[in-house]
């Protein structure tokens, strides 16, 4: 018998959606392997703070692009039974199809009726080689993907920052830069955590906090200036 | 994984020089970090304690930090309760600095452990917590404090007693309207801080305390009702409108426009009429009046009393066995009549019970318990050490009494007009009209 009435809080779905780059330039100096390392160690950080999180269902898939995209996850994953298998590196950088392919998936038809801001984290080491501004296009052209935390990190210096800040979309808050992969933990860490929060509970939200945006961002973490492991 | 402090990594108190040496990472939020750490060496070496090291970037955002802290320490925790700022420490090469604190022990457990029914504890269990909060958070602010982020993150309790530990006391300052970078958790925020026209005080944490009830006592928050249900993606933008510029209690008698709705807001629907009314009249003026003006949300001292006395309203249905409330204002007309176990449905039959003073009603079930707070004036919260209990007659299992665990005498009289001495370890049998005269109160049973 229950010793309360009731049930659990009623809760959102928060849709996360990491958006990776694989392509052959990933592969030189241990970029792709940094990247799934970083991902694979933040997961459990992820886990503790959606269970800390009662107001959000947090639901993670991810996307690839190389030559094409596709998804790695294709379906959204309760995140604490999400697994990472690793990306591998080959290819060119089509990262206009991999945010069609997260534009098709944001098309209310295939979103839930209410839901939290959805969070996409694009992570790129280079230029795209196909139409970025059509995906772009397709993407900002859902009520969804307007409304979507959008994050971008770049790793080495190499990246046409240019359209990662056209992806973020807000002129205040640039591509996070990652030259090493102490820096690219980092970063994956404090989306799949601190961003993960705001999206849902903005928690202990700072007095004057830029209100422009539709979710406030918690302050970016510094990342460690380290000139012996650049890529 | 790249933490801010390694294992194995010393930090030295200010101004002892004590070394704290870190042992394990116990988790991270938006300010820094937590870690687990032992004391390395002097008297008392081994004892470990709770490391919050803060991030260098929070640090640059709340300049304030140190000075808070310092004072805090200097003024010591307004209660046990507290798990309060110890000491400042640093190292010798990193920037920064952290602080030490007791460690939480692993008996408690979260306010979202509760929300989420990870963890499922009595009634009595989590109304002694809201208790305990609204005593507690009433003597940080005797002392000139406001706590600026009351929510689910920083209270735990322990879900077999209702006993609290409130934490992340780095934000506390003092109530003179500046001070810290923190404005609070969105849900919880008062709705004068969501639209940007005060900062954190007195008054905007009793209004996150009620929150925090709420959301204890109705698993659901208070201003979610049918305009939440209408939105489709719950940002910034429509929180701001929901909790700040448009706020409306989904119980409020005169605009029921923002009812909760059914099958979206199941727990309110369901755990709202279970509660007696005088519990809910203190939500009621925090959420309509209180919703606009800061000086009409209940005082904690209000809190305090009535979550004593829902306390004190539980009875076991005879039926299942499951909690239920005694309400004075509605058992005896219709309504209250109709109403029966929440869990089996069946009719309610009150245990015998007793009444104190003008309106406090005490269930005597087989294990309720009297403390100063009902039987001395001038006592009032105390509830940690019981001055009685309700026994069962040695001989006769069905004669029920009620103990004297007090130092005091007692003086009984029963409904012929009998009187008796009830000494401390002496029970006095319960009978219909039974007066009990316990010093500066009096109660009368009834069966």
């Amino acid at each position: 018998m229950p010793k309360l009435p009731g049930g659990p809080l009623a809760r959102r779905p928060l849709h996360f959606i990491w958006i990776a780059d694989c392509s052959g330039s990933m592969g030189y100096g241990g970029k792709i392997q940094s990247l799934n390392n970083a991902i694979r160690e933040a997961l459990p950080h992820m886990q503790d703070a959606a269970a800390e999180n009662p107001n959000a269902e947090v639901m993670v898939r991810a996307v690839k692009f190389s030559s094409g995209a596709s998804w790695h996850v294709a379906s959204a994953v309760p995140v604490e039974q999400f697994r990472w298998d690793d990306l591998k590196a080959s290819g060119v950088t089509d990262m206009g199809k991999a945010l069609q392919l997260v534009a098709e998936q944001l098309d209310p038809q295939m979103m839930p009726q209410r839901a939290l801001p959805p969070v996409l984290v694009l992570i790129s080491d280079g230029h795209p080689t196909d139409d970025v501004s059509a995906g772009l296009r397709d993407l900002m052209a859902q009520p969804w993907g307007t409304k979507a935390v959008r994050i971008a990190i770049a790793i080495g210096d190499d990246v046409e920052k240019s359209v990662l800040q056209r992806f973020i979309g807000h002129p205040e808050l640039e591509p996070l830069q990652a030259n090493n992969a102490e820096s690219l933990v980092t970063f994956i860490k404090w989306v799949s955590t601190a961003v993960l929060k705001s999206a849902s509970s903005p928690a202990s939200q700072a007095v004057n906090t830029d209100q422009s945006s539709n979710v406030p961002l918690p302050p970016v973490p510094d990342a460690d200036v380290q000139v012996d492991d650049v890529w | 994984m790249n933490q801010l402090l390694n294992s194995g990594e010393k930090v030295k108190m200010l101004p002892t020089e004590l070394t704290y040496e870190v042992e394990a990472f116990l988790g991270g939020g938006g300010q820094g970090e937590v870690y687990r750490a032992r004391l390395a060496e002097g008297h008392g070496s081994g004892a470990r304690v709770a490391l919050k090291w803060f991030f260098p970037h929070y640090l640059r955002r709340d300049p304030d930090l140190r000075a808070r802290l310092e004072r805090a320490v200097e003024t010591g925790p307004p209660s046990d309760r507290f798990l309060w700022p110890q000491e400042l420490v640093q190292t010798a090469n990193r920037p920064g600095f952290g602080y030490v604190m007791p460690l939480r022990e692993d008996r408690f457990v979260g306010i979202t452990d509760l929300v989420t029914r990870r963890a499922e504890p009595t009634f009595r269990a989590l109304v002694t917590a809201g208790f305990e909060l609204a005593h507690n958070y009433r003597q940080l602010h005797a002392k000139g404090f406001c706590y600026r982020d009351i929510s689910f993150g920083n209270v735990f309790f322990d879900p077999e007693n209702g006993e609290v530990r409130i934490c992340d006391n780095d934000n506390v300052s003092v109530d003179d309207g500046k001070g810290g970078v923190i404005g609070g958790t969105v849900r919880f925020m008062a709705p004068e801080i969501v639209r940007g026209e005060a900062g954190p005080s007195t008054e905007t944490d009793l209004f996150s305390l009620a929150v925090l009830l709420f959301y204890m006592l109705v698993n659901h928050h208070p201003l979610e009702g049918a305009r939440e249900g209408q939105i489709r993606c719950f940002d910034l933008p429509a929180m701001t409108r929901l909790y700040g510029t448009d706020p409306l209690f989904i119980f409020n008698p005169s605009d029921t426009s923002n009812e909760p709705v059914r099958d979206v807001h199941s727990n309110a629907l369901a755990l709202w009429p279970i509660y007696p009314h005088f519990i809910k009249e203190l939500f009621l003026v925090t959420f309509t009046e209180g919703l606009h003006d800061p000086n009409e949300r209940a005082r904690e001292s209000q809190w305090s009393s009535e979550l004593i006395r829902l306390h004190d309203s539980i009875f076991y249905c005879q039926g299942c066995g499951a909690e239920n409330f005694y309400d004075p204002d509605s058992i005896g007309n219709t309504d209250g009549a109709a109403k029966g176990c929440w869990a089996c449905s069946s009719p309610h039959r009150l245990p015998p019970r007793i009444r104190i003073g003008q309106d406090e009603v005490v269930m005597l079930n087989h294990d309720s318990l009297l403390y100063p707070h009902h039987l001395d004036e001038q006592r009032r919260y105390e509830v940690d050490k019981p001055v009685a209990e309700i026994t069962q007659h040695p001989q006769n299992p069905q004669i029920w009494g009620l103990r004297n665990l007090s130092a005091q005498k007692w003086t009984s009289q029963n409904a012929d007009g009998e009187t008796n001495d009830v000494e401390p370890g002496k029970t006095v049998t319960l009978s219909s009209g039974l007066r009990i005269q316990f010093g500066s109160r009096e109660g009368e049973v009834r069966l």
